[in-house]
């Protein structure tokens, strides 16, 4: 299912979001900047797609052509998100780009080091298992602290995308 | 040092589950009151102006708790997916602390998380144990710091 661009804030695209509820996603989550929020929710609907296949009650072998699809585009997505969410960054000035930065490579670097590693180990379960409990946490806390001193720096600026 | 410390450690523990739990309720009480038969126990190594390590235990209930509310499902047992979320979670409290005590001069890293049993009995400079009572559950952490030489 392809995400559909509605509209352009300083080059950064707005993804529609679907009429789909996500477990993971809570309202105290929302940044209150439109163009974050919505790659955000984008971003969790991933997440929890890979964690209900990580945890469903069939057989690991069962799951592994789900757990690998699953991996595969959500590697590629959050390298994709980063990238667009660093870009935003830039096009508002934000002081912080260079550690936020740092902390996005950081992440990306441990998804490929686990890929390459379960991949090597033949779909090892136990290696998967400890990827998506820290890939919850990592998540939740990203978006909840680090996230939020973007959108604060946006607001403070009049850049947050609610304005007028 | 050891007052810096600890309301160091308390700041960043509600902070973190202000924003990722929702609870902005935290109690603060001696380790007397800490008796469980199942805890998970997370080390978090110390380098730099303090070297040691700082041992987060969480009660099985307290885990379950916890990754429930993060994932929205139901977890029967820690395993492998909940201890490494628990194990996260000590890791960003860490990352909490170590950012604080920065803005008073000392600067510290951390070590990536290990699951451990409880301390073991080499007396440290700094040692503390306090217990944190939450709507989801009690948390102790353990503090075993020597100032570096």
């Amino acid at each position: 299912m392809g995400l559909r661009p509605i509209m352009n804030i300083s080059g950064y695209k707005i993804i529609r979001e679907r009429n789909v509820s996500i477990m993971l996603w809570k309202d105290n989550y929302e940044l209150g900047v439109p163009v974050i929020d919505a790659q955000h929710k984008e971003l969790f609907r991933r997440v929890e797609s890979f964690l209900q296949a990580l945890r469903s009650e069939v057989s690991w072998d069962e799951k592994i052509p789900k757990i690998n699809g699953t991996l595969e585009f959500m590697k590629g997505y959050v390298v994709e998100h980063f990238r667009d969410e660093e870009e935003y960054q830039k096009s508002i000035n934000y002081p912080g780009y260079g550690f936020h930065k740092q902390i996005h490579d950081g992440m990306v670097n441990y998804v490929q080091e686990v890929s390459k590693q379960y991949e090597q180990s033949e779909s090892n379960e136990r290696l998967m298992q400890e990827f998506g409990g820290r890939l919850l946490a990592w998540l939740i806390n990203h978006v909840a602290a680090e996230d939020q001193r973007i959108a604060d720096y946006a607001k403070k600026k009049g850049m947050s995308g609610n304005e007028g | 040092m050891k007052d810096k410390l600890h309301r160091a450690l308390i700041d960043a523990t509600h902070n973190v589950f202000e924003l990722m739990f929702n609870i902005s309720e935290l109690s603060d009480h001696p380790i007397d009151n800490f008796k469980y038969d199942d805890e998970v126990n997370i080390a978090i190594g110390i380098v730099g102006d303090l070297e040691g390590v700082v041992i987060y235990r969480f009660p099985t209930s307290t885990s379950l708790n916890m990754v429930k509310i993060m994932s929205g499902m139901e977890f029967e047992e820690v395993d492998a997916f909940v201890t490494s979320a628990i194990s996260e979670i000590a890791n960003i409290i860490s990352g909490n602390v170590v950012t604080a005590l920065s803005n008073d001069d000392i600067k510290c890293d951390i070590l990536p998380p290990v699951q451990c049993e409880k301390h073991g009995e080499k007396e440290f400079e700094i040692e503390t144990s306090r217990c944190i009572g939450t709507a989801i559950g009690d948390i102790c952490l353990d503090v075993r710091l020597n100032r570096a030489s």
